[in-house]
């Protein structure tokens, strides 16, 4: 839940680095994102060659509730890029959000997925 | 050849580290409990924002002893039978208590959960408002 703080260097803007899980299954890795405060439309995910870019704007939703005066946390947008490698199969990435949980599967291409071998005997 | 170094380049970067290190600061040091909590006040209303990612409504339970807001629940761990890459969110059973700056009426609550975050809204209790009291 502890979100950690840093600033993009050169723009001055401050982003969070959303904590994850990452696991791994048969047939893709799978990571679990934390991002509350993000609707579904507002998340950007990014694949690029093997970099991987995950995007969160937090956007106040109209309703004034009205002068904070007490406070533990600020939210900003959140953003963490990971290195991925070049063993992802970028066009069938998958993503849900649920309850503030970003849920990504990241399906492996087919050449590193563990294959069996048949072995034959010659006689 | 003639190089681009430039010994000012390196007193420059020396300053935003501690730029950073002060602008961060306030975040290293905190001991707040889970969840963190924003309280805004509008006249005889009160909202509450708490973060909660990953926590389902039907397991987060709100009670109201005397003036504050009593939060407890679980965040149930999600992890399944498989190799972690990386394993950096927490889970666990909370409980928190919010101090409210005025009584508030009990049966005028009002708790939405939206996209982790949940919005608690309470109204000032009639005994707590201000009361005019007539000169005979």
């Amino acid at each position: 839940m502890m979100n950690e703080r840093r600033k993009i260097k050169g723009k001055n803007e401050v982003v969070l680095l959303p904590p994850v899980d990452i696991y791994e299954t048969d047939d893709a890795f799978i990571l679990k994102c934390e991002m509350p405060g993000v609707e579904k439309d507002n998340i950007e995910i990014l694949l690029d060659n093997d970099e991987l870019t995950i995007k969160g704007i937090v956007k106040e939703n109209g309703e004034d509730l009205g002068t904070l005066t007490y406070s533990e946390y600020r939210l900003y947008n959140y953003e963490r890029k990971f290195r991925v490698g070049d063993n992802i199969n970028g066009s069938a990435i998958n993503a849900s959000l649920d309850n503030g949980i970003l849920t990504i599967t990241l399906p492996k291409s087919e050449k590193v997925k563990p294959r069996k071998i048949e072995i034959t005997f010659e006689k | 050849m003639f190089t681009t170094y430039d010994v000012f380049d390196d007193l420059l970067n020396f300053r935003n580290a501690v730029d950073r290190f002060f602008d961060e600061l306030s975040t290293y040091g905190r001991k707040y409990d889970m969840p963190y909590v924003n309280l805004y006040e509008k006249g005889d209303h009160i909202a509450i924002k708490a973060l909660l990612a990953g926590v389902k409504p039907e397991d987060v339970e709100i009670h109201l002893v005397e003036n504050s807001l009593v939060l407890e629940g679980e965040k149930k761990a999600d992890y399944v039978e498989r190799p972690y890459i990386r394993k950096e969110r927490h889970f666990g059973k909370f409980k928190k208590s919010i101090r409210l700056p005025y009584r508030v009426d009990p049966s005028k609550v009002q708790a939405t959960m939206k996209n982790g975050v949940l919005i608690i809204k309470l109204e000032k209790s009639e005994e707590a408002k201000p009361r005019r009291i007539e000169i005979k």
